[in-house]
């Protein structure tokens, strides 16, 4: 596909300064509306860059022993409460770092948010920065190996983290804030290899569910069954030779809930309960994108090839399992391992990256009706492509971020961050190519076909 | 911890490839040849009259169209040293040339576009439980020694180890190798190995 015929450009915007000197894992942007974006490195640090001017906001160090591999920040609706951190490295530990809003700023009752945004940086003529302001807080220690990665839960309440020794452990801070009270809700250990990459969906009114892919190829899914008790309730792959992983799975994300879509689809999806529940997509060493919905046929309790035969099923929560089977996937655009996904809130695209150093943009489209009034057939189409990210380099991960430039056409405008083996952090703008494509992206907000119609 | 295989065969030096590194003809270029039909499952350059030419010199000016080869490759990992043999990976058959195989950019003009290095080890016994260590030791040498555009895959060959898919696995995964390589131990021990063996 000739890169002039897609919709979509992708275009350098900035690099985060100064760069890592070695290899950077992973860049995740604050979720509480803050312009700041923490990059996970090899060189052991966590580095905070401001999404403002792409400078170094502040640097979290000494607190591991070996490669930052993962970085999550913790959800927060209070724009002067604390910031804070948690990092996961391969030194098999947790750190968790807070940042406490300046005495000076608390007491002009300034927030946080606007000291941040007022400069990126504070001031200081002497070049203090803020870096002293981070407290390494505590260790939540515990794996036997490296964590892969870590998740707050989308309300805050758990914290969630996955490692090399199988085992996906829930931790929930139980004392008040800042009181660094912590205790381990769960360790859920039916993977049979690494786990790679955990990812929470929103709370739908069933509580707050937890997906995990593995070295082991396959995807689980996890809740509170009971009152207390965490177990597997999903796995997604394992049983099925066609429409599974034949490789690690890397990464996961759930589909978003994007407001427009309640509004203006929902009355003509009834009868279809697997509609209204969140689908999942992973990426793989395999070099595909998988879609995963919840199935509509009647689970199967008691499968006998659910089980993994090495852990005994005595030692499992019954399961009220669920089916969810592979529906879709995206078209073929990587050679090589699939090592990042993300699902823009905003406007429902997919971008994936890797080890061929490619972004790889995608929407969902409406292909057209499969019979008289039968249901809409939508596929994934590649909607931008940029080649060499990083130049020769590996890509490790892929977000959308919200842009606080100066050089952003409007609030809320997305763009796109790469990290990469080269150890940069790169800002991508994004921009349409054609009036047209704006409409096609209105398209797939909508369930219905003549609701869509009727849009254009 | 005992020797996987206390008396293994030790080639001699004349029959080592590194020893014959001028001896570029035909052999080379039939085993390039057919490398290309397999991984990149393209037409190949039949068509083209200079690319069957034995005429390859690497001092010559076309080294500078094709700057890095198989018997490159081959020649850095040849001389590491097996971890309980004080012997190189080379003369233990371990590395082989014919089974370093490289498919070259599309693009030379792109300093970009990558390069795919496949190397298949052939373990001294099928149940070598150091076969991990040595594949991550070849891996390690090249991802340092070549550019960056060039992506490296370390296999056990097809029916030389009874867990070869395990040890692939673990081999191409990017995130273990990083792991491994903070592993004090493990990078102590590779260290070792990658010092110049004479043997």
């Amino acid at each position: 596909m000739a890169k002039g015929t897609l919709p979509l450009q992708i275009s350098p915007l900035s690099e985060f300064k100064p760069t890592a000197s070695s290899r950077a894992w992973v860049s995740i942007p604050n979720p509480n509306n803050l312009p700041l974006i923490a990059t996970g490195t090899s060189d052991k640090t966590v580095r905070v860059y401001s999404l403002k001017n792409f400078t170094l906001h502040s640097t979290l160090e000494g607190g591991h022993t070996r490669s930052v591999r993962s970085v999550a920040w913790k959800p927060s609706t209070n724009p002067n409460a604390a910031l804070n951190i948690a990092s996961g490295s391969f030194d098999a530990s947790i750190g968790l770092w807070r940042r406490q809003p300046d005495d000076a700023t608390r007491e002009s009752g300034q927030a946080l948010e606007k000291e941040i945004a007022a400069g990126g940086l504070p001031e200081h003529s002497d070049g203090s920065e803020a870096e002293d302001d981070w407290g390494f807080m505590l260790v939540l220690e515990g794996h036997d190996s490296e964590v892969k990665n870590i998740a707050y839960s989308p309300s805050g309440q758990f914290l969630a983290s996955c490692s090399r020794d199988k085992s996906i452990w829930i931790w929930e801070e139980v004392g008040a804030e800042g009181d660094d009270d912590w205790e381990t809700i769960a360790v859920l250990q039916e993977h049979t290899a690494d786990v790679k990459s955990i990812c929470w969906r929103v709370d739908d009114g069933n509580g707050e569910v937890l997906a995990s892919a593995s070295y082991d190829d396959t995807i689980r899914l996890w809740k509170e069954v009971e009152e207390g008790e965490w177990g597997c309730f999903a796995e997604l792959g394992g049983e099925d030779s066609i429409n599974e992983h034949t490789s690690t799975v890397w990464s996961l994300a759930w589909e978003p809930t994007i407001d427009t879509k309640l509004d203006e689809g929902e009355e003509e999806t009834e009868g279809s309960d697997s509609q209204s529940t969140l689908r999942l997509i992973s990426s793989s060493a395999d070099c595909t994108i998988r879609v995963w919905s919840l199935a509509q046929s009647e689970p199967q309790p008691n499968k006998p090839s659910y089980f993994n035969s090495s852990i005994p099923s005595t030692m499992r929560p019954a399961p009220a399992d669920e089916k969810w089977v592979c529906v879709d996937k995206f078209p073929a655009a990587h050679d090589f391992p699939i090592y990042s996904i993300d699902w823009s809130k905003k406007t429902g695209r997919v971008v994936s990256t890797g080890g061929d150093g490619k972004v790889v943009i995608y929407e969902e489209t409406t292909k057209g009706r499969s019979s008289v009034g039968g249901k809409i057939e939508k596929g994934w189409a590649i909607i931008g492509v940029l080649e060499n990210a990083h130049g020769p380099y590996e890509i490790n991960h892929v977000t959308w971020c919200t842009r606080y430039d100066a050089g952003r056409t409007k609030d809320g405008e997305e763009m796109i961050v790469t990290t990469g083996d080269d150890g940069i952090a790169r800002a991508w703008a994004i921009t349409e190519s054609t009036e047209g494509a704006e409409v096609s992206v209105e398209g797939i907000k909508l369930e219905d076909m003549t609701t869509a119609e009727s849009n254009i | 911890m005992g020797l996987d295989n206390a008396n293994p065969t030790i080639l001699s030096e004349s029959e080592l490839p590194s020893h014959r590194r001028r001896r570029r003809g035909h052999d080379a270029d039939s085993k390039k040849q057919s490398l290309r039909n397999v991984l990149a499952a393209k037409p190949t350059f039949e068509m083209d009259p200079f690319y069957m030419s034995e005429f390859s010199d690497t001092d010559s000016d076309d080294s500078t169209l094709e700057p890095i080869d198989e018997q490159e490759i081959y020649d850095l990992i040849a001389p590491i040293a097996d971890p309980e043999h004080p012997t190189s990976l080379e003369s233990l058959g371990v590395v082989k040339l014919e089974d370093v195989h490289l498919i070259s950019a599309a693009s030379s003009s792109n300093p970009s576009a990558l390069s795919r290095v496949r190397v298949e080890l052939t373990p001294t016994v099928t149940h070598c439980s150091l076969a991990t260590v040595i594949g991550l030791g070849v891996r390690v040498r090249l991802e340092q020694a070549l550019p960056p555009s060039y992506r490296v895959e370390v296999k056990i060959k097809a029916g030389t180890h009874n867990q070869a898919e395990d040890v692939n696995k673990q081999l191409a995964d990017k995130e273990r190798v990083a792991a491994a390589l903070e592993n004090a131990s493990l990078a102590n021990l590779l260290r070792t190995m990658m010092k110049p063996c004479e043997g």
